[in-house]
């Protein structure tokens, strides 16, 4: 098994059970993922235990985040043609952010 | 006039004779450039010739709303100001909120042109059909909001019996990036339409409220839309919440957010400077524009640290941006007071910051001693510094001198190292604050290839699905970005038509729907497209025919540089720019080598007559 960290900022922090607020705008949660698990595996499980998720985050019938999510992984930036598929190793650090217009 | 929305009068003053006369716009005309930058786009090409620079008397400032403005959509108090501005020596176009767009419709017209340049310092009064030129040399040398003041206590009336937009100091002082400024803190900013105004010797202009003296076609159906575009707003993005500065952290976590003058990504302090803090630590009070519920702006009081119990407008992301991490600095409360010193000076937030935060870098590089900055200690995050500088830069004094041509002409006046820490785009304009070197290539790259000298077609990146287009998968790949900024191109400038805020018109759609309640037309989304593309291509006419070229569409070095860390660390957009830029071309119907508009684009945007002009 392999411990990945999941953080969602800004939004929805609160309303999740399990992940722990460390500061007004960021929640995050350690999840233990078995070898081999993909984002895009990890995204539908937690879309599947979490309502909210998948609601606002990860479309569970298209199997993609939606419009206005951006995924950080280990703090970059990654294309979403890559993002997907990318398997997790232990120690990485998934990111869900909020791609706001304006500003 | 039996078009919805519009008195069917521009104002035209004529400030060398010091006359003033009333024209009337067909219904031809109205139906094909709508307003706001569309009636200013025609009008400066009309009546500004090649060879006309943009301090000439014969130079065009041209104010107007569109049909929104004042018809009960809530915030529709905008009005777009178009010229050729001194930065690009170019168009220029930019919007301002508040009131003024309402208030300029209720004293009876759609717009106001401005020509020639009085003897002396002058303002416009504008109420009830009629307009005034009065003698302004009384307000020589004020700031934006003791002119205000002033005006209001020779007028005798109350804060919301006028609308009052004006220069400070940078405008009668030829700052090129000088800003209109009014309403409490809203302002047409972009391409020094501030210094165009003070080369006219024009310090104010004053409308008065009144009540709505145009008709709503369908006011039921108005009504209904409105509500349905108010409650869209409401949820999208951060906005009626948090302010704009609601979307600072997101923008750091994709690379966006400007640190030290793109020298780093790197800024932890960000928690600490964004619209959830300064909403939840200061005191906030509503500060809403003309009939708005949206209210993104407030007045807040610092409550903490060095500068707690200063009052000012509430940053928005702009502000905070740039004078946050740009120059170094983590206090908020010191964001709030350089927020309200720029302007109150009357300048460009945007292009005083981008030159400060290069300020700082070659005083950190030792390009530029404490001797070349009249003793001024300037490094990361001396706000104090900062606050000196800008007054120096607004007065033209000392170091201040070089400065106030923005930082393209300071960095090239130094040249060497200097110019490679520059940020700018070759035209001469300056990005929004933003790092768009992160998440946002469509704005990089809309904020080179512009017409206006700011954003043209993108809305802070790309929101293509509002208008049934697909969605940009990666926001770092040269084709999806090029290729949907061409197609998503006109539909930003026809809301910049209409009189209202963006914020609180966020579906282009219910948008399009209030229109047609408003005007009694039946316009479709693809007509919409459709006039914002005339425009577009009106703008880039007009910018051919005053000396644009194909090699000014590009950033300059460092606005074009790889980011060295954080969260777009190696992105790289140049690696294909040229291949990018013939690419929006041929999907703008623009010839790929030149960019210029092809005869057969002008002829099915109904601009036939521009064609003998490339």
């Amino acid at each position: 098994m392999n411990r990945v960290t999941i953080e969602l900022w800004l939004w929805l922090g609160k309303e999740l059970k399990g992940f722990e607020s460390v500061t007004e705008m960021r929640s995050v949660k350690e999840e233990s993922v078995e070898e081999g698990t993909t984002i895009r595996q990890l995204l539908d499980r937690l879309a599947r235990s979490h309502p909210p998720i998948a609601e606002k985050v990860f479309d569970l019938t298209e199997k993609r985040v939606y419009p206005y999510v951006v995924i950080n992984y280990n703090d970059r930036v990654i294309s979403p043609y890559e993002v997907y598929d990318k398997v997790l190793k232990d120690g990485d650090k998934i990111t869900i952010l909020p791609m706001y217009v304006g500003g | 006039m039996d078009i919805g929305g519009y008195l069917g009068k521009i104002l035209r003053v004529d400030l060398s004779r010091r006359k003033t006369s009333i024209e009337e716009l067909s219904e031809p005309f109205i139906k094909k450039w709508v307003g706001g930058v569309g009636f200013g786009a025609r009008y400066l090409y009309e009546e500004v010739p090649a060879g006309v620079k943009w301090s000439d008397p014969e130079n065009r400032l041209i104010w107007t709303t569109g049909p929104l403005a004042g018809s009960g959509v809530y915030g529709a108090g905008t009005f777009n100001v178009a010229s050729k501005g001194p930065l690009t020596n170019l168009a220029g176009s930019s919007q301002a909120n508040g009131y003024f767009g309402a208030y300029l419709k209720f004293s009876g017209f759609d717009g106001i042109i401005f020509q020639g340049k009085a003897s002396d310092l002058v303002y416009l009064l504008v109420k009830e059909g009629k307009a005034e030129i009065r003698d302004g040399r009384h307000l020589a040398g004020k700031d934006v909001w003791e002119t205000e003041d002033a005006l209001r206590k020779e007028l005798g009336v109350k804060e919301k019996d006028v609308s009052v937009y004006a220069i400070g100091p940078s405008g009668e002082h030829g700052v090129l990036y000088s800003a209109i400024v009014g309403d409490r803190g809203h302002l047409a900013a972009h391409n020094g339409l501030g210094t165009v105004m003070g080369s006219k010797n024009l310090k104010a202009v004053v409308a008065y409220r009144g009540k709505r003296n145009f008709q709503i076609k369908h006011p039921d159906l108005l009504k209904e839309k409105n509500e349905a575009l108010f409650e869209h707003a409401k949820g999208f993005g951060p906005f009626y919440q948090w302010g704009t500065g609601g979307g600072f952290s997101a923008l750091y976590g994709i690379g966006c957010l400007p640190v030290r003058n793109y020298t780093t990504n790197i800024f932890p302090e960000h928690e600490r400077m964004n619209g959830q803090y300064m909403r939840t630590h200061f005191e906030i009070r509503p500060m809403p524009c003309y009939m708005c519920r949206i209210a993104h702006v407030k007045e807040v009081t610092v409550t903490e640290g060095p500068y707690k119990g200063f009052v000012g407008e509430e940053p928005e992301y702009e502000q905070l941006a740039a004078w946050g991490p740009q120059i170094g600095n983590t206090d908020l409360g010191a964001v709030v007071m350089l927020t309200r010193e720029v302007d109150r000076l009357g300048l460009d937030c945007n292009e005083a910051s981008w030159t400060i935060g290069w300020v700082m870098e070659c005083y950190e590089k030792g390009i530029l001693s404490q001797k070349d900055l009249d003793g001024l200690d300037m490094r990361w995050g001396n706000v104090e510094g900062v606050r000196t500088l800008l007054n120096k830069i607004a007065r033209r004094e000392g170091i201040g001198d070089l400065l106030a041509e923005g930082v393209m002409r300071a960095s090239k006046k130094i040249g060497g190292q200097a110019e490679d820490c520059a940020i700018y785009t070759m035209k001469g304009c300056t990005p929004r604050s933003h790092d768009h070197r992160g998440g946002r290539w469509a704005e990089l790259f809309d904020t080179c290839v512009t017409n206006t000298s700011t954003l043209e077609a993108t809305w802070a990146g790309v929101h293509t699905q509002l208008v049934d287009l697909p969605v940009v998968s990666d926001p770092f790949s040269h084709e999806e970005v090029s290729t949907m900024n061409a197609k998503f191109n006109g539909i930003r400038q026809f809301d910049d038509c209409l009189g209202t805020c963006r914020i609180a018109s966020t579906n282009p759609k219910l948008q399009l729907e209030c229109v047609n309640a408003v005007t009694g037309w039946e316009l479709s989304l693809e007509d919409a497209f459709q006039i914002g593309r005339r425009v577009v291509n009106q703008l880039r006419v007009f910018n051919f025919r005053h000396g644009m070229k194909k090699e000014d569409e590009r950033p300059s070095k460092r606005y074009g540089s790889i980011p060295v860390d954080g969260p777009a660390q190696n992105k790289n957009i140049m690696e294909k720019w040229d291949w990018m830029l013939e690419n929006y071309y041929t999907l703008m119907g623009w010839d790929p080598k030149t960019g210029k508009p092809l005869p057969e684009t002008l002829r099915k945007l109904g601009l036939e007559d521009l064609i003998k002009d490339l």
